[in-house]
């Protein structure tokens, strides 16, 4: 999109270019106006001077027509006598005056001529070819002409001398353009100054437009892959910002073995397979659907959903499965198979931001490769079989959002001196109905969400508002990705800072089955969780992979053996056997055990003569919506 | 024709600054509608006057002052003894009393263009000078 900033200039400088151009043309208009002014207080003056000049050649003459008036005329004497009254009108701008009469032909003559330069000869030709002199025989009005650029000459006044409503001479004076230069002269650096703005402004405007113009024809370039023609991930940066992703779909798409096709048939051929696949995507999707080259032979793609059509995303990502498929590439004489995978993420406005929709839409795309390629996996379907009461994460996003998560304690038991050294905390949804449901299933598929970010803060919230106060221990169950979230972080700090008293009655139980990729960093927050006098606990051990050396680095303070390992114990030798060599390994390393999943007194009587230190499972309590008592136990 | 004149006076009268290529224009004009029995050709004093001719005229030019029929003069002193009886069209009204065979004259009175073509004289030259002439024909010099 064109910047709002550069269209803020181009209007800005647009608008004053049209406001130089006004007070140029404004100024234009004043200095006309000062002209028209000028020139109408000349005339006037003139024009009673003229007056007097008739009156006093007519009346003291008894001049009836323009025979007499040029008989008297004749007389030198008397024309010198007139050429001085008419001087006296002279001052330096007004150039000629002189008295014309006309002939028998219509030919005007000089009869006066008080002109100090270019003077005339008594009744010379004088050759007029101006129409105001028409004018002026037709009207019997004085008459103004207006020169241009005529030997220095501005206006030219011609007055009537009439007898009886017959004009018998005209008395004409030229002013020059003396006063006009020089107001003309005092505006120019003005006028220079606006016309010089008013270039640079549209010079700018101009540049602005280039831009622009620039633009347009570049983005198509910027925004689209060459090869395929479709957008490309620059069009993606581009648009993301202004997607609103409750109004698509995310596909990832990839085309099956595509190397091998590259590896067999070459890269000419791997283009040739890419640009027709290419339009085959776009023909099978609408033009309200987002089609971009996200990487190599991957394509993303934005579906757009419509409300009376709930399916459209499956029905476009298993068309566009169908038409790869069954379509013809033939390349060079030889057909080649190709197929495409495709993961799709139907909400992807649950999630944090663009990135994590796509992260899970990648995913299934990888569960499409790995079930066998050719397929269309939906994260919605991917998840149905585990889902408890729902199948669609707004089941956990209602439950925030209307304040139905809750927390149940379990105590971990000190089965030695028969007290209960601390409580697990577990997390429950109350559904609309008022069932309590555990999210363990769906916890899974929340794994990397924002709504699971969500639900750990506010399992978090009600853990500390319930604990900060009372003298019991409480263990919080988080997994590596809660642990390196910042929100999370600033929460459990926020609340040790807060409470004092609190992070040393707090055990942090890292699920040991976690996927901790970043040995360094999931070191550094045990760390942190260490230094404010929390406890670690290593949760469901020897159910998952663990780096025994990583258990040491971080000192733990507790460790959970796995249910798994439990729950069978009184009749498994072998389960038996391996939760015996935990007890040991854990003492070396000094770390108190929990056993947990003990579900029944023979799994009870079963681990003590083992050196264990705690347990926790059915048999001693459930999890309860209340602190339980010793007394409450068993 | 009449009006061509008015317009190119009109045009004169405009650009009267800058009036050389009009000033042959109209010379070309006013002697188009004259005829001396001859073909025409010109001689100036006026340098400019005669290269203007030279380029745009339809007229021939001379640069030696004794190969011409129709001298076109714009001071006196530059008219020699050999061509004083050819006919002289002149570019100031004074100069129309000073040589007496000057027939016209094309001049500037009062910051516009005028033009006399002097009946007498055509007649005495047996010049013949087109209708179109006769609002500038004048039967002396004032």
């Amino acid at each position: 999109m064109v910047n709002k900033k550069e269209v803020f200039l181009f209007l800005l400088l647009f608008s004053l270019g049209i406001f130089f151009i006004f007070i140029y043309l404004y100024i234009k208009q004043a200095e006309k106006d000062i002209f028209t002014k000028i020139e109408i207080n000349r005339i006037e003056q003139i024009s009673y001077l003229f007056q007097n000049i008739e009156k006093d050649i007519i009346d003291n003459n008894k001049i009836k027509n323009s025979k007499q008036l040029i008989k008297l005329l004749y007389n030198a004497k008397t024309r010198k006598k007139y050429e001085k009254y008419l001087s006296f009108i002279a001052t330096p701008s007004i150039k000629y005056i002189y008295l014309l009469t006309k002939d028998n032909k219509g030919r005007f003559r000089f009869l006066l001529d008080a002109s100090k330069i270019d003077k005339a000869n008594f009744f010379e030709k004088f050759d007029v070819t101006n129409q105001k002199y028409k004018a002026l025989y037709i009207t019997k009005e004085a008459q103004i002409i207006r020169q241009e650029d005529m030997e220095n000459l501005f206006l030219t006044y011609i007055y009537p001398i009439k007898v009886d409503e017959q004009i018998i001479a005209v008395l004409s004076v030229d002013i020059t353009t003396k006063i006009k230069q020089t107001l003309i002269e005092l505006t120019k650096p003005l006028e220079t100054f606006f016309i010089i703005l008013v270039i640079f402004v549209f010079l700018f405007v101009a540049m602005t437009i280039i831009q622009v113009f620039h633009y347009f024809i570049t983005r198509k370039k910027i925004f689209t892959d060459p090869l395929t023609q479709l957008y490309n991930r620059n069009y993606l940066a581009e648009v993301s910002p202004m997607l609103k992703l409750e109004n698509y779909s995310v596909a990832m798409l990839d085309l099956d073995k595509f190397k091998v096709i590259n590896d067999t048939y070459g890269h000419k051929a791997g283009d040739f397979i890419l640009a027709q696949s290419a339009q085959i995507l776009k023909n099978s999707t609408r033009g309200s659907d987002i089609l971009i080259r996200y990487g190599g032979e991957e394509f993303l793609l934005f579906i757009y959903k419509r409300d009376n059509d709930n399916n459209s995303t499956l029905k476009i990502c298993e068309r566009i499965r169908k038409n790869i498929d069954t379509n013809k590439f033939i390349y060079d004489y030889n057909e080649i198979q190709v197929q495409v995978s495709i993961g799709i993420h139907e909400h992807p406005h649950l999630e944090k931001n663009l990135n994590e929709a796509i992260k899970i839409a990648d995913k299934m795309l990888y569960i499409a490769k790995t079930k066998g390629r050719n397929r269309v996996i939906n994260y919605i379907d991917s998840k149905k079989d585990t889902h408890v009461k729902s199948n669609n994460l707004d089941f956990v996003k209602d439950a925030i959002d209307d304040n139905r998560v809750v927390c149940f304690y379990q105590p971990i038991y000190n089965y030695l001196d028969k007290t209960i050294l601390k409580y697990e905390a577990l997390v429950r949804i109350i559904d609309k109905h008022g069932e309590i449901i555990s999210p363990i299933f769906l916890l899974e598929d929340l794994k990397h969400t924002n709504i699971h970010y969500k639900l750990t803060q506010r399992i978090l919230f009600i853990i500390f508002e319930k604990f900060k106060n009372i003298d019991k221990h409480v263990g919080i169950n988080l997994n590596f990705s809660d642990l390196i979230n910042e929100d999370i972080e600033k929460t459990i700090l926020d609340a040790f800072k807060k409470n004092p008293n609190l992070a040393s009655r707090v055990t942090i139980e890292i699920l040991e089955s976690d996927e901790i990729k970043n040995i360094p960093l999931f070191k550094e927050k045990i760390e942190l969780m260490h230094s404010y006098g929390a406890q670690v606990s290593i949760d469901d051990f020897g159910s998952g992979y663990s780096n025994f050396k990583t258990i040491l680095d971080i000192e733990a303070n507790f460790l959970k053996i796995d249910g798994s390992l439990i729950k069978n114990i009184d009749i498994n030798e072998k389960d038996f056997k391996v939760v015996k060599s935990i007890i040991h390994f854990a003492k070396v390393a000094n770390m108190k055990t929990i056993a947990e999943f003990v579900h029944s007194q023979e799994v009870y009587d079963k681990l003590l003569p083992l050196d264990l230190d705690y347990m926790q499972g059915y048999y001693i309590a459930e999890p309860s919506p209340t602190l339980l008592n010793v007394k409450d136990l068993f | 024709m009449k009006l061509i004149i008015t317009f190119l006076l009109s045009a004169l009268f405009l650009f009267a600054s800058d009036s050389n290529h009009l000033k042959v224009k109209i010379l070309e004009n006013i002697l188009s509608e004259i005829s001396i029995n001859e073909p025409i050709k010109i001689w100036s004093d006026d340098v400019k006057i005669l290269t203007e001719f030279k380029h745009s005229s339809k007229f021939k030019t001379t640069t030696k002052c004794g190969d011409a029929n129709i001298i076109v003069l714009q001071r006196k002193k530059n008219l020699t003894p050999k061509c004083r009886r050819k006919h002289i069209f002149v570019l100031s009204y004074d100069l129309l009393s000073d040589i007496d065979n000057s027939f016209g004259a094309l001049f500037w009175k009062k910051g516009r263009p005028n033009i006399i073509i002097l009946q007498p004289r055509v007649k005495a030259q047996s010049i013949a000078v087109s209708k179109n002439l006769d609002p500038y024909l004048e039967e002396k010099i004032w």
